[in-house]
Parts: structure tokens; C-alpha cells; sequence
């Protein structure tokens, strides 16, 4: 006779509070937060026209592998019942090109679209990065000179303005000024695709090294050692003195400027020609914005004019996202989310016995949360969950306790307490 | 500031460049420790500078160019301090070099190293098959007992390779010191670290 076979070790289960890498909860405080954030932007781009739209998680890699050269890159990948590749969108400028290239391609144009969405990314090893992230941005389709970058950008600036953010800076670049700079200084195509990648990596002591072997003659070759590292007022006419070539991208990036300032949106912006990414990506300006408390760029964007015709529907665009976990992190940096009691009153027999006070109260506009009328449970739960009034049943009216200032005033109906209190 | 071998320089370069280094001197074991003119020194071992530097925690680090080619951390490289010189090397121990025979009949070399992305990197772009085995410190004693072919190490005057037994056969890159900073740091703090690229960056007496 055999022993019977041991059951096979189960792999240990995670405990309950486990969740994916990268993953997280949004409690209420936070989600609260966040929605102030989500409204203000939302006002913004509603102001400038931009509407609405919305593009599922889920996409064919088949279809947005078109948008880049080299492909998506890092991304959750997936299948279908009928063996397709599918993917989770890993950022939304993509799918909202593909929506406004396929759907509205009959738009007379201009496009002005703006989304709100999560994106997904696998986060690399051993980094503390959001596998998930929510996004709000727009793009604006069809006009494809400055007058169209500055719209972008103007609401960008507004739009961080509205979330609360005090102080903040937007740094702004241009691909063809650079790239204008490379050919007016005849730098050999395989010298471009490295000084690109010292570009990408961030590495200007690369940069410096490959310029200065390269040297090329005259004032542009001096220029070309400093190109990434050149910003503030006066780069552009450095560039534009030294590069004649350069000139007309200056001029278009110093229009973009003048038209900010129009917009009254230019004290944050910069001009910082460093920040230039993904090359084969953008086409013209590339921008990024920063805030204090915040350790990477809270907002990103550009023109990409070559996108939307690799979706069948070639039309200049540009535009931004912004990551709302980075700015709601700026915020709570900067102080500026509210941190006071929240002005909802817990009425304490609200479930049952006062159910009609509190229906006319929440007619009256009011946040009313229902308590059983059983000892402690009123203040309890106004502490965990930070509501400002507890109210309770006396005689024919009630008593309101306003935690925020210690003081309870007795009164006929739950809407004036409160009223008089604030 | 990187605590170790780049410690001496970077305060050295950063007093060149003008700023009051004498608190980082007098710090002893204190990690943090405020200089002039709102300046905060940060000390922490070399590897966790690029961190430092990434989250925001510090706006500014200095670490040598091993630490970045191995941690690929998204920050600016904005200057080479030139100080810290040194080479990432692949050594085996003297005579022939066991390498080839290796891959000939195992298929890849076994190769010791505190550089895992480095050496994978090296081996993969030259066409090989490579075991990497991670280890924390003594490279050297890894080929001399037998648990790996030969190492990839951070080398400066090679005395180490050569007291061992080890002998360097391929060069992978140059490593020196470098000046990084925080992506938001060099934007919203533009014309302070423009300031201190500068002065770094001017001929030295």
C-alpha cells in the first residue's frame, strides 16, 4: 500500500489589506480632495470650449502600437477570447487622437476635447511609481500655429491656477527650434540620434561631450555645447543671434510668449530648452509644469502634429495632460486643501424618528448624516468622519453641537442652527 | 553629499565653488547638517543619492556615474565634476583567461559583481551569455574560491585586482562624479542651480 500523495504546499495568501504593486485605495478624505481638483480643472477647460470625452480601458495593441515608432513600450498587456493583443491605454493624448481622428473626422474643426480618465503603466522594478493614473487634459485639433500653443498653454496655467496651486512654474521648449539648431550647425544625422539620446536620458554631460567633439565652426558650434542647458529671458535671441537657421523657430516660440501674456498666463512660464523629450513624438513645443512638493512634473504636453495621421486623419494638434496625484500632492504641499470640518450635520435619530427633519433639511441644501438614537453614536461617528454639527431631538426643537467652535445653540428647525453658526 | 571615497572631493568642489562647506566637515555623524545661505548638506551612502535626488527629497546630489548607469534614476545629469575617476572592469584571475573556455562549454560566464545591471548590460551588448551572482562586498574573493568566472567591479588604481590575483580584461565605462538634479528642483530653482553649475564649472586656480 502507498501513501497517499501530500497535497501539493498552497502558496501562502496574501493577507486582505495586499493589493498589486503600484495599486492603491483612495479613501474618502483623499477622493474628497481630489474632486475639488477634478471640478476646478474641469470649470477651466470647460471655459475654453473643451468638451468631454471618453475612451475605454481597454484598446487593440494592433491599433495604438501605430502611434509610436518603437511601439508602446512599457505597458499591461492582455487577450482576448480570439487570441488578440489587447492593452490597457497607458496614457489618453493616444486614444483621444484615435477618437478624434476615426469619430470626428468630419469635424469642421477647430477640435477642442478634454478628458479625465485613469491610465495605466506597469510600474518599473524596484520604484515606488502608480501603476494607475488619473489624468485631466485636452486637446485642441486643426489650428497649428503659436496662436493654438498659447490656447493650450494658457489653460494649463489656469487650470493649475484654479486647483490651488499659489506658486508653480511651466518650462516650454520647441523640437524644430532645436532641430533647427542641429542642421544650422550641420551636425552628421548619427551625432543628431545621439545628442536626441542624451537629450531623453536628461544627461547634458553627454551632450557636452558629443558637442564638443563635434565642434562645429563658428558661433553656432559654441552654442551647441550649452543648447540644453539655455533658458530664461534671452535664450531666445542667443539662439537666434547665434543660429541664423534658428531664427523663424525663435520667432514662433517668442509669438507663443507675447500671446501668453495676452492670455495674462505667462508669470509662470519659461522658456528651458532641456526639457525637450521623446523627439520623434513632438513636433514643435513641448512643455512641462512643476510644483513644489511634488518631485517629478505635474503636468505634460506638446504638439504633436505627425499623431493623428497615423490614425488615417492627419491634422496638427497639441496638447497636455495633467497627473492629478502629483497636483493633489502639490496642493496638500502647498495647504491649500481644505482641512477643516466638513459642514454636514449628524442627526442622531436621523434614521428613523427625525427622518422628516432630515429630508427638509437636505431640501434646504444641507449634508445630513443619519444616526440610530442610541448613546454615543452621534459623536463617534462625527469625529471619524469629520463632520462639523451633531444634532439631537429636544423638546419640540433640537439641540446643534458645533465641534469647530465648542458651542451648542438650541433651535426650531436644523437649517437655521446652521445657518446662524456659519 | 555621498559618504565614502567621493565625500573629500565633493566637499572640496563644492568649497572651490564658494560655499560655506566648514559645517559638512564638522558633521561628524550628523546626516543632516544646514550650510549658509539656506543651503541644507544631506549625507547618505553613494547608492542612495539618486533617490535622494529623484523624490525631491534633496534638489541637488553629486554621485559617481557607476551609481547612475546601475540605478537609471530619472534625474539631470548636469556636470562632471571630474573627481572620483575610476573604471567599471570585467578581471578574471591570471593566466589564460577562463572566459572563452566558459562559453565554449557552459554556454555563458559566470561573473561575481555589485553592478548587475552593468554587467548583464556589457556581456548582452557583446553578443555573450552571462550568470550574473549579486553580491554585497569583496568582489575579488569570488573567483579566487570558485564561485564565479571572473567579476565586473568598480576599479581606481587596480591595486585591489592585482593583490587578488585578478587581472582586468575588458574596460565597460568610465565613472567619475557627477552633479544631479531633481526634475522640479532645476526648474523651479532655475537660477540657483544655474548659479552653482556655473562656479562649479569655472577653471579652477
Amino acid at each position: 500500500m502507498t501513501e497517499p500523495a501530500a497535497a501539493p504546499p498552497r502558496p501562502e495568501a496574501p493577507p486582505p489589506a495586499a493589493l498589486p504593486e503600484g495599486s492603491r485605495d483612495v479613501l474618502a478624505v483623499e477622493a474628497g480632495e481630489l474632486t475639488v481638483i477634478e471640478r476646478a480643472l474641469s470649470g477651466v477647460f470647460d471655459r475654453f470650449g473643451y468638451r468631454e470625452v471618453r475612451t475605454p480601458v481597454l484598446e487593440l495593441a494592433a491599433v495604438l502600437d501605430r502611434a509610436q515608432e518603437g511601439g508602446l513600450g512599457q505597458v499591461f498587456r492582455l487577450f482576448d477570447d480570439r487570441g488578440r493583443v489587447l492593452v490597457m491605454r497607458p496614457d489618453l493624448t493616444i486614444p483621444a487622437s484615435r477618437l478624434i481622428a476615426t469619430r470626428m473626422a468630419d469635424h469642421p474643426g477647430p477640435v477642442r476635447v478634454s478628458y479625465l480618465s485613469r491610465a495605466f503603466r506597469p510600474p518599473p522594478a524596484g520604484r515606488a511609481a502608480a501603476a494607475e493614473q488619473l489624468q485631466a487634459g485636452l486637446e485642441l485639433v486643426g489650428p497649428g500655429g503659436p496662436a493654438a500653443d498659447a490656447e493650450a498653454l494658457a489653460a494649463l496655467v489656469e487650470g493649475l491656477r484654479a486647483s490651488g496651486l499659489g506658486d508653480f512654474g511651466v518650462a516650454i521648449a520647441d523640437v524644430s527650434l532645436t532641430q533647427a539648431v542641429l542642421d544650422g550647425a550641420r551636425v552628421p544625422g548619427e551625432a543628431q540620434a545621439e545628442l536626441r539620446r542624451a537629450l531623453a536620458e536628461r544627461d547634458f554631460v553627454a551632450w557636452r561631450r558629443i558637442a564638443e567633439v563635434l565642434r562645429p565652426p563658428g558661433p553656432a558650434g559654441e552654442l551647441l555645447a550649452d543648447l540644453p542647458a539655455l533658458r530664461g529671458p534671452g535664450a531666445l535671441e542667443r539662439v537666434a543671434a547665434a543660429v541664423p537657421a534658428a531664427e523663424a523657430a525663435c520667432a514662433r516660440l517668442g509669438r507663443v510668449l507675447e500671446l501668453l501674456a495676452v492670455h495674462g498666463a505667462i508669470d509662470p512660464v519659461m522658456v528651458d530648452l532641456g526639457v525637450l523629450r521623446d523627439w520623434p513624438y513632438y513636433s514643435g513645443v513641448v512643455f512641462e509644469a512643476y510644483a513644489p512638493g511634488a518631485g517629478a512634473p505635474i503636468a505634460m504636453g506638446g504638439r504633436y502634429d505627425g499623431l493623428a495621421a497615423r490614425f488615417g486623419r492627419p491634422r496638427p494638434a497639441v496638447g497636455f495632460a495633467i497627473a492629478l496625484d502629483l497636483l493633489h500632492r502639490a496642493v496638500v504641499a502647498a495647504g491649500a486643501s481644505d482641512r477643516g470640518a466638513r459642514p454636514g450635520v449628524v442627526l442622531v435619530g436621523g434614521l428613523e424618528e427625525e427622518v422628516a427633519a432630515a429630508a427638509a433639511a437636505r431640501v434646504a441644501g444641507l449634508a445630513v448624516i443619519a444616526v440610530p438614537d442610541e448613546p454615543g453614536w452621534g459623536e463617534a461617528l462625527a469625529a471619524a468622519d469629520g463632520w462639523r454639527y451633531v444634532a439631537r431631538r429636544d423638546g419640540a426643537g433640537y439641540l446643534v453641537h458645533d465641534r469647530l467652535r465648542g458651542v451648542t445653540v438650541a433651535c426650531d428647525r436644523l437649517e437655521e442652527a446652521l445657518t446662524s453658526a456659519t | 553629499m555621498p559618504l565614502g571615497a567621493l565625500f573629500e572631493g565633493s566637499v572640496d568642489a563644492l568649497e572651490r565653488a564658494g560655499l560655506d562647506v566648514a559645517p559638512l566637515r564638522e558633521a561628524g555623524r550628523r546626516l543632516v547638517v544646514g550650510g549658509g545661505n539656506g543651503t541644507t548638506f544631506i549625507t547618505t551612502r553613494p547608492s542612495d543619492v539618486p533617490t535622494y535626488v529623484e523624490s525631491g527629497a534633496a534638489d541637488l546630489g553629486i554621485v559617481g556615474k557607476d551609481v547612475l548607469r546601475e540605478r537609471t534614476p530619472d534625474v539631470y545629469e548636469l556636470l562632471d565634476l571630474e573627481f572620483g575617476e575610476c573604471r567599471m572592469v570585467y578581471a578574471t584571475p591570471e593566466g589564460e583567461d577562463p572566459t572563452p573556455a566558459a562559453i565554449e562549454h557552459l554556454g555563458a560566464v559566470r561573473v561575481a559583481t555589485k553592478y548587475p545591471v552593468s554587467a548583464i548590460e556589457h556581456f548582452t551588448a557583446t553578443g555573450r551569455q552571462v550568470e550574473v551572482v549579486k553580491v554585497n562586498g569583496s568582489v575579488e574573493l569570488a573567483p579566487l574560491v570558485g564561485l564565479s568566472h571572473g567579476i565586473v567591479d568598480l576599479v581606481a588604481t587596480g591595486r585591489t585586482l592585482r593583490e587578488n590575483g585578478l587581472v582586468e580584461r575588458e574596460r565597460i565605462f568610465d565613472s567619475s562624479a557627477r552633479l544631479v538634479a531633481n526634475r522640479v528642483s532645476h526648474k523651479l530653482k532655475a537660477a540657483q542651480v544655474d548659479r552653482l553649475v556655473d562656479s562649479l564649472r569655472s577653471p579652477r586656480p
